[in-house]
């Protein structure tokens, strides 16, 4: 009983955590980082001060899990060409130079951080692969469109 | 004297035997339960983490080919053809380790599997032999001309896997309770018998 009644609390804080904040994220790429980045890296436990006080600490994290790997499995689930567009969006969300953008997702691969726990690790090598290609892709791009020019 | 002697010798060689016998590995039963586990995990690897039908679409379907093949860039298509072979083989050569443990437990332990008919054990024989073949043959396709080389084989290895894990899954349904509890559990609680 003690055990539903938790199960529902989490529930509940998942589903006003979706309206309140997620819904206002572009998409899952952006929802993922979002959610690693409310995660202890030293605990793995994800914290979120309103969501615990309007619920508990262990309700909010295991909402806020929930979420993390609802993101993880759509991003998982999106195509090549719909993963260069939101990491496209994400990149402009940044307000980084393209370049520089680029470059520190190539060489540091922050993304490799942004996992939920216990993923199994073909999807996980999945996604990797397919983030390597976007920003391949991403950087093809951007090195075909025209350079603006300043008016003289 | 040669009475106490006697006794002594018989005391000492009792504290040796017990020496020996707590030294003795863990009995047939603890065994057989750590093998218990290690199969139930290995279908739930299988069934949660390789075998998912969306998953081999992505891997092994041609809509993300046909997207890199839209930009027309050489260099593109070469890093995306690498990569995907590496996934692909990843996945045969995963698949391949999970099949070999279940196989390697179903052997050892084929008294778990009493109430399997003779029917279903030969399928199940079949299966394991067919399904190592497979994967050897899907290997050495996938090294030689790409993750495109053979989707109907693809298909074929992940039904027989699949069919094979739903048999094996049955027969270690009892287990799944002390299992329960892990983020993926929630998937397979509906291919799962209590």
């Amino acid at each position: 009983m003690i055990a539903r009644d938790k199960r529902g609390d989490v529930l509940a804080a998942a589903d006003e955590f979706r309206r309140r904040t997620l819904s206002h994220t572009t998409g899952p790429l952006d929802r993922l980082i979002y959610l690693a980045s409310m995660r202890d890296y030293n605990t793995g436990l994800y914290y979120h001060q309103g969501l615990a006080a309007r619920f508990s600490n262990e309700a909010a994290c295991e909402a806020l899990a929930d979420c993390h790997r609802e993101a993880f499995e759509e991003l998982l689930s999106s195509p090549l060409a719909d993963l260069v567009e939101q990491l496209e969006t994400y990149m402009i969300s940044t307000r980084t130079d393209p370049a520089d953008f680029i470059q520190a997702w190539q060489g540091l691969e922050p993304y490799r951080v942004a996992v939920p726990v216990g993923t199994g690790s073909l999807s996980v090598e999945f996604l990797f692969s397919n983030l390597k290609i976007a920003l391949a892709i991403l950087e093809h791009q951007q090195a075909r469109r025209p350079v603006p020019v300043s008016a003289a | 004297m040669i009475e106490l002697v006697l006794f002594v010798a018989v005391g000492l060689g009792l504290l040796v035997l017990l020496f020996l016998v707590m030294r003795r590995p863990p009995t047939a039963a603890e065994g057989a339960a750590g093998a218990l586990v290690a199969a139930k995990r290995s279908l739930q690897v299988l069934q949660d983490g390789l075998l998912p039908t969306h998953l081999i679409e992505r891997i092994f379907g041609t809509q993300d080919l046909e997207y890199v093949s839209s930009l027309k860039s050489k260099s593109l298509q070469d890093l995306f053809l690498r990569e995907r072979k590496w996934l692909a083989l990843a996945w045969v050569r995963q698949l391949r380790t999970q099949i070999l443990s279940l196989k390697d437990f179903h052997t050892r332990q084929s008294r778990m599997f009493a109430g399997m008919s003779r029917a279903t054990e030969l399928s199940v024989a079949l299966d394991f032999a067919g399904i190592q073949m497979e994967c050897r043959l899907l290997q050495l396709l996938v090294q030689w001309r790409g993750p495109y080389a053979s989707p109907r084989l693809v298909r074929q290895t992940a039904t027989t896997a699949t069919g094979l894990c739903a048999v094996l899954d049955k027969s270690l349904g009892f287990l799944t309770p002390s299992l329960a509890g892990g983020p993926q559990d929630d998937s397979s609680a509906g291919t799962t018998t209590l």
